[in-house]
This record gives C-alpha cells, structure tokens and sequence, in this order.
C-alpha cells in the first residue's frame, strides 16, 4: 500500500511543478502596434510591419515576393521548390514539409506572423498561435479566387496594400491581354490533369489553373465536380471527351500503355494530337501570380501553335 | 524486496532518461542548455511548449496502453493480447476517423471523445459477440482480431473517401505527439492516476484472476462481474489514450512482458514496473521520432511498430502457451 | 449440395456476374445497340469502351479472383489452419511494400517488371510470417497473430515510405485494391504467371489430402510433405503476388471462398480447387461492380468492398472457431 501511495504521489508532484514550470514560459507579447487581420480560422492581432515571416505553403511565398518581403522560415518538401517558384534562390530556413512543419524549428525563428494553409495547417493553428500571430488562408485545392483573396489578405497583414492593388492590377491587365489573345470561336474545352503510375487525377473548373483558364475564355471539360481535383479513370476521361489535355505529369510507362489502347485514341483531345505535357509545379503546384500568368501565356501559346 | 529495489532502479533511470532525451529534437541541445531552459533563455520556449509537454504526454500515454495490456493479459489469460491486438485501437482509430470526415471544424474536443467511444463500443461488442461467456479463451482474441481488421478497413475506407478532410488522420493514425501539448496532458493524466490507484488497490484480484478459472471460483471471487470491471478499466485508459495520441502500438504488448521478466508474475510489483517502462519505451520512441531525421518527424507509433513487431515475434518464439 | 444444381447455380450467377461487370458503369450502354454494332461491324464509343475496358476488366476479375481464392485454399489446407490466406500471412502486405519501394526507387519501372517485385515481396512476407508461426506448432491464433504483426509492420513501413514522399501519396488508393485500370496489356502480363500458378495448384490437388491426415502421418510421410510444402509456397507466391503487382493488395477473398467453397462440396481438393477458383472469379468480379457503384460516379478500390463483405465473414469465422472448432 504504501508504495503504492508513495508513487501517485510522487508522480502528482512531479506533474504539478512541470506544469508550474510551463505555465511562467508563456510568449512574451510585445508592444508594437498591430492590426487586426480576418482570415479563415478567426481574426489574428498583427503587428503592423512583421519583419520575420515564416510561409508554410508556396503561393504564400510567392505572394510574399512580389510585396518584396523574403520570409525567414519556409516549408518545403523538395529542395528545388523554392527556388523554381521565384526563379531565383533565396536564403531561408527550411522548416519541414508542408505537410507536417516542425514547431520547433519555426519557434527558434522567433518570427513575428505565420502564414499556414487552410487545408493542411488548420488542425496546428492553435498551436502555431502559441508562436507567434498567425494567419491560416486558402491555397491547396481551393479556387483561384480564393487563391487571389488569400494574396489581399497577406498584403493587408503586412502593410503592403496598395504595392498588392498594384500588382493584381497589372495581373488582371495581363490577363486581360491573354483574354484578348483567345480566339472566341474556339470552343475547345481542355483538362488538365496529373498523369501517374499508380492514379489520375483531373482538375476541374472549381480549381486554380482550372478557373484560371475559365477566366480567360478557355472552357474545361472536367465540369460539376464534387472537389476542385477529383481521381479519375479513363473511362471517365472519355466520357468527358476534352478537345485539349495538358498533362501536369506524364508517367512515361501509362502514356506507353495507352498508346495502343484504342479508347485513349477515340479521345477527342488525343485524336487531333493536342495533348502537351507541361510542368506540374508551374501548373498545380506554386499557384502564385507569377504562375498564373506563366499558365495563362502558356496555355495560350500551345493552343495556338497550329 | 529485491522487486522493490528493482522497481526504484528503473524508475530513476526512466525519469533521468526521459529528462535527458528532452534535448533530443530538431534544435539539438546541450545537457547544460537544457538545464538552463527550465528557468527561461533562448531555449525555453521550446522546451517548456513542446518537449516537456510531449514527453509528460509520452509518458502518461505509454504507461496507460502498458497497463491496459497488463489487464487484458490477465483477465484474458493470454500473454499475446493487447490493445491494439483486441481492436480497441482500430476502434478508437475509426470512430476518429469517423468524426474528423465528417465534421471536420468540430471543437477540438470532438476527436477524443468519439475515440473513446469507439474504444468502449469495440469492447461492448467482443462482449456480446462473445456471448457473455468466458472470457478467458484464445477465441476471444480471434474475435478481437476478426473486430481490429473489421475497423481497420472501415477506417480505410474513409480515408480514401474523405482524402482531404481526413489528410492530417495519416500521420495521427501511425500515433504521433506532433502538435500535443498541456491540454492532452489534463484529459489523460487523471484518467491514469485514477484508474492507476483502483488498479494499484486492486491488485490482487488481478493475481488472482489471472490464475485458473477453477481457483478464482474456488476463492469466491464473482468473476464475471470483476472481469467485466477491469475489461471496461482497460478500455477506458487505452481509449482516452488513443483518443490523445492516436493509434500507437506494441507498448501495451511489450512493456507488460518485460515488467514480468524483471519482476515476476505478482501484480504489486508488475503494474508500477508496467507503468514505468511503458511510459519510457514512449518517451524513447518519441525522442527517437524527433531526432532522426530533423526538421522532418517521424511518427511515434511508426517507430514503436518497427521496434515492437520484432520483439513480439521473438516473444512468440519464446512462448510456451498461445 | 448436389452437384448439378451446383452447377446450374454457378452458371446462373456466372451469367449476372459477367452481364453486370460488362455493361454496368458511367458510360450509357444499350446491349441491343451493342450486339447490332458488332454484327454489321461498326465502332461507337460505348463499343470501344466494352471491347477496351469492361472485358478485359471482366475477364482479369476472373482471373485475379481465381488466383487469390487458390492461394488461400491451399494455404488453408497446407497449413490446416481455417485462417490461412494472402492477407493474413502477410504475403499480400510483403508485396504491396516491395513493389512501393520499388516505385520510389524505379519510378519509370513497367508494371512486367514490378511484378519481380511483387514475388520477392510475396515470398519475403509468407516466409515471415510462416516460420514465426510455426514454431512450437500452428495455431490458429498464433498465425493470426504474427500474420497481423507482420501486415502492421510492413503496413508501417510503408506508410512511412509514403510519409516521406510527397510523390506517392495517391498509392494509398492502390494499396486498397484496384481494377480500375484494367486493360488488356495487363491481362497479357498476367496470364502466364496465373496459369502457371494454377496449374502448379492443380498437380498439387490429390497430394493436399496428406495432410488432412493429420500432423503425425503426414510427418511420417517426410520428403513427401516437405516437397508438397515448397510447391505449394511457389504457388502461392505466383497467384498472389502477380495479383499485387497488377491490383494493389486484395483482401479476404483468399480467405472467405475456400470456406465457402468447401461446405458446398466437401473436402476433395480435386474439387474444391476448381470451384474456388470459380467462386473467387466470380466474387471479385461482383465486388468490382460494387466498386464503381459506392460513391458513384467515382470509382471506389475493389479492396474496400472485399474489406466490407469479408470482415464480418471473418466475424463470423472467429465465432465458430470459438465455439468448437473448424476444419
């Protein structure tokens, strides 16, 4: 019996001087003026002019460049994704994977806002909060303008408004021009869709590159989806029938496979040899401006080459 | 006595080991370093936000899944059994599962709960599958198992229909401390130290359970009704545990084996030796999980997978009764 | 249960199974339209997909069927234990890890060349989980036990191959169990190791009855046992694994169709072999309908549905072990 008691009491001890112990090492909160920023898992205090801003999904990054901020901690999952979104390399701080972005390395940072993605970061917001004010928008399977109101929001967090107005501005010039540059009686529709070994995957016209190209008067054969990209099989590609593919990838071993099968063949898109292949980063990955408008031009430019 | 002094032993190296290995992660500390971190400075923050309270919470949920595995050995008579072995991990696992497809902004408290109550509906279930009968054979496990895979698939299932609600539910299904904090701390530690003291008061019911039917009738002990109280005691620690750290498994497997070696089959001296190591074994998986491959983490529940699976099998081998 | 009516049944079903697999899914087909195409020899699209998708699906179904039921057979009957099949003996699990492993290291490896994989995977996982099992004697519990370690360890590993390749996350879909992408290339790959498979299963059938016998003659029966043994193993691994490789990890149809297959005819394995192998072609075949009828118009794994339908025959297989006993 005693024992038995020596131990719950003991381990009560230890338990309640470690809480003690993490409850005085609260983060310190600052002084600085701050305004207060709605986004999509409340509304965040933040400071006016963040200095050290960790983005934890790509388009953030992106977003964050044009307002010419270079944050300190970005999470990545391949070394060469940074640095193949802004065309230039940067020095930052790796902090783990989109996926899965490792607290502590993002404490250490001490940065002053976190940009955390709906889809992925929603369940650590709390936890992200702990570190520093924190912003959670939408960038992974969400639509291109939501894409574009997650851009407004980050230029609002960092006091950077008008440099963002001035920026979409030009973006809705360009793609304007782009616009002007598709031929109206081109009623093609396209599908862009990601081609591997082991899945398919379509994206729709709820998606970003899928409403992207809608924008600018280039219709998508993948329409009334539940999510903005869906799995796919080749039948349903069929039946779908698009006069245009882009493959966002193209796993060499299925596109042999299908070379001989007869309905790949019947597909409208395959049959007048429009099918291209083009850059998955570029096209599903980044989702920033500065991709966009690279799509845009590119769509554009491989519709047009006959 | 020399039990005692066996038990003293272990429970200074498992408290000095887990205090050490809170240097062990992606910002890699000094002993010194972390010493200071206690009192505030650069390191503070890290260590008193995430690594205390995962490893308090590696602890608790360690100990809670090895005591779990101590009462359902006993009751059920089987050394091989354990939670994750009956399905109520894979229960808990689906009915978490379940609730984040559906409701994906739910309160935060949500997960736990219906994890718990897919812990506790698995259990009712086996029993009534069972028939009310004895509880004591090799078939209630075969049982548990058929049950385990039947929520396995579900949980599945749902993965694959819900992908991007359920996206985080891969790295929580493994069983991760990623992200958990005091608050997992509060809901598990007095589930523990309750559950721990009736057991601790109780321990020899369970001597005596888990000796042959006929004695325990013999000695005038109401067997079903007693089984039936641990089995729920059981569900209860692992489930709220899985409900806090996911679906980690092995430790309520392994740590009840290596308590008995070290101590024998008394359960005054197994269930604190059960609690101890399997509240350290956690604690090294975590820390392993963290200090691998930094800043990337490795799942907890990954780890006590690859370490355990070899240990059971060699366990097996050294089985004399299955 | 008497033989002709056996087989009026299994004709009867045999005819749904291949209407159902054939004209069921998103694209409209009018079988009518369809035979009057084939007679004046024109081409719709509702044709090609019948002649390019649904019949070569249809027909490695049948086939992929057969082989899983067929593994577990003689698993069950080489090993004595009710339990024994692909899945629990951790053979699907070791070829399903291999060939993601081999994904990530291969990227642009053919699916005839996964298949390599897929066999050592299928042997590497069997023999696991056959040695740990055996030792001290086979019981059904044991086996149960170490086949769930050995599929939650390999399971483990290879999530955490997924964890750590943002690439391969949609394998998790493959891993279920898929016929989705069926083709007839694909059917081609897989014919010569299933019939290899299958024919190797069929020489074995007479000898299976050694060990109906029971453990102590089929030890004096020595060599004999050991070599039925291997042949067996080298089946198994065939079926299975060229299933894995084409169809991710199909479970429980190795496990449910010998049971049922042997209370409707008895326990001659000259028999039981090719019913099962009918019985497994033309479940696959229905759970594949399934599959494309769950979250419609989206194609759902096969996997999961043989999940759903084999669980609770699993259930109901612990019970009756329990309470006496199978064979």
């Amino acid at each position: 019996m005693r024992r038995k008691t020596w131990m719950t009491a003991l381990t009560l001890l230890v338990l309640s001087s470690l809480m003690l112990a993490a409850c005085s090492g609260q983060a310190e909160q600052t002084n600085e003026k701050t305004r207060t920023i709605t986004h999509e898992a409340g509304k965040t205090k933040v400071p006016e002019h963040p200095k050290k801003v960790v983005a934890l999904e790509y388009s953030f990054v992106d977003a964050l460049d044009e307002l010419g901020i270079t944050p300190v901690g970005i999470a990545q999952e391949n070394k060469t994704d940074v640095s193949g979104l802004l065309g230039k390399d940067i020095a930052f701080t790796e902090v783990g994977t989109r996926q899965q972005p490792n607290l502590e390395v993002i404490s250490s940072l001490q940065p002053d806002l976190i940009i955390g993605d709906f889809n992925r970061h929603k369940g650590i917001y709390k936890q992200l909060q702990k570190i520093a004010p924190t912003i959670i928008l939408k960038s992974r399977n969400a639509t291109y303008e939501e894409n574009i109101d997650s851009f407004k929001t980050i230029a609002e967090a960092v006091g950077k408004t008008k440099q963002m107005d001035d920026r979409l501005a030009l973006h809705e010039e360009r793609l304007n021009a782009a616009k002007k540059k598709v031929d109206p009686n081109d009623d093609r529709k396209v599908m862009v869709g990601v081609f591997r070994a082991d899945s398919l995957t379509a994206h729709g016209e709820t998606s970003f590159d899928g409403e992207l190209l809608e924008k600018i008067g280039i219709e998508n054969a993948v329409t009334k989806t539940a999510e903005p990209t869906v799995t796919i099989t080749l039948e349903q590609m069929v039946k779908w029938d698009p006069d245009v593919i882009f493959m966002a990838e193209a796993d060499p071993k299925l596109l042999k496979e299908w070379k001989n099968n007869p309905l790949w063949k019947q597909i409208t898109a395959v049959k007048n040899k429009d099918v291209y292949e083009v850059n998955r980063d570029l096209w599903t990955r980044y989702r920033g401006l500065d991709a966009a408008e690279q799509i845009v031009d590119e769509a554009i430019q491989l519709l047009q080459q006959k | 006595m020399k039990d005692m002094r066996r038990i003293l032993i272990v429970t200074v190296l498992v408290f000095f080991a887990s205090f050490a290995l809170l240097s062990v992660g992606s910002i890699q500390l000094s002993l010194s370093d972390l010493w200071q971190s206690f009192f505030g400075g650069k390191d503070a923050f890290i260590v008193q936000n995430y690594r205390l309270p995962r490893t308090v919470l590696a602890f608790l949920a360690g100990a809670s899944f090895s005591l779990a595995g101590v009462i359902l050995q006993s009751v059920i008579r089987n050394p091989l059994i354990s939670p994750d072995v009956i399905g109520v991990t894979n229960g808990a696992s689906l009915f978490a599962v379940l609730t984040i497809a559906l409701v994906p902004d739910g309160p935060l408290l949500l997960t736990p709960i219906a994890a718990f109550i897919g812990a506790a509906l698995v259990m009712l279930a086996l029993m009534m599958l069972e028939g009310g009968g004895n509880v004591s054979r090799s078939s209630f496990a075969l049982l548990g198992i058929a049950v385990s895979a039947i929520c396995a698939s579900g949980t599945e299932y749902l993965l694959i229909k819900f992908p991007l609600q359920t996206n985080d539910s891969l790295v929580w299904l493994a069983g991760s401390l990623f992200g958990k904090g005091w608050q997992e701390v509060m809901i598990l530690a007095p589930v523990l130290v309750v559950i721990g003291a009736i057991l601790f008061y109780q321990h020899r019911q369970l001597d005596v359970l888990s000796l042959s039917e006929e004695v325990s009738i013999g000695l005038g002990l109401p067997i079903q009704r007693t089984r039936h109280i641990f089995l729920a005691l059981a569900v209860i620690l692992a489930g709220v545990a899985v409900a806090t750290v996911g679906a980690i498994g092995f430790i309520g497997l392994i740590a009840p084996h290596m308590a008995r070696r070290l101590v024998g089959h008394k359960h005054l001296a197994v269930l604190p030796m059960a609690l101890l190591l399997g509240g350290g074994l956690l604690v090294v998986a975590d820390a392993l999980g963290r200090g691998i491959h930094p800043p990337l983490e490795v799942p907890a529940g990954l780890i006590t997978a690859i370490i355990g699976v070899p240990y059971f099998l060699y366990l097996l081998r050294r089985e004399r009764t299955a | 249960m008497q033989r002709k009516r056996l087989i009026f049944v299994l004709l009867l079903l045999g005819c749904l199974a291949v209407y159902s697999s054939l004209f069921f899914g998103i694209t409209q087909m009018n079988p009518i339209h369809l035979v009057q195409e084939w007679i004046s020899g024109t081409t719709s699209k509702a044709g090609l997909v019948l002649t390019n998708l649904r019949l070569p699906r249809l027909l490695l179904g049948l086939l992929l069927g057969a082989n899983l039921a067929v593994a577990g057979a003689i698993m069950q009957a080489v090993t004595r234990n009710p339990l024994a099949s692909p899945q629990v003996f951790g053979v699907n699990a070791g070829a399903s890890f291999l060939v993601v492993l081999s994904l990530l290291v291969f990227p642009s490896l053919g699916t005839a060349n996964l298949i390599y994989f897929a066999f050592a995977g299928a042997l590497v996982g069997g023999v696991l989980v056959f040695s740990f099992a055996s030792v001290r004697g086979m019981t059904a519990l044991k086996l149960a036990l170490v086949g769930m370690a050995i599929h939650l360890l390999l399971t483990s590993l290879t999530k955490g191959l997924i964890l750590f390749n943002d690439r391969i996350t949609n394998v998790l879909y493959w891993l279920s169990g898929s016929l989705s992408d069926a083709s007839w290339l694909e059917l081609r790959i897989v014919l010569p190791w299933s019939l290899a498979g299958l024919l190797l299963a069929a020489s074995l059938a007479k000898s299976l009855a050694v060990f109906q016998l029971g453990q102590d003659v089929a030890v004096g029966l020595g060599q004999k046992v050991t070599r039925i043994r291997l042949l067996a193993g080298i089946s198994v691994v065939l079926l299975a694994g060229v299933t894995v490789a084409v169809a991710g990890a199909i479970g429980f149809i190795g496990l449910m169709v010998p049971h049922i297959t042997r209370r409707l005819v008895g326990e001659d394995y000259r028999i039981v072999l090719p019913v099962t192998a009918v019985i497994g072609g033309l479940l696959l075949t229905y759970a594949d309908v399934l599959a494309r009828f769950i979250a419609y118009p989206y194609e759902s794994p096969v996997g999961i549905v043989t999940s759903l339908l084999g669980a609770p025959f699993f259930l109901v297989l612990a019970r009756r072990q329990m309470k006496g006993g199978l064979r």
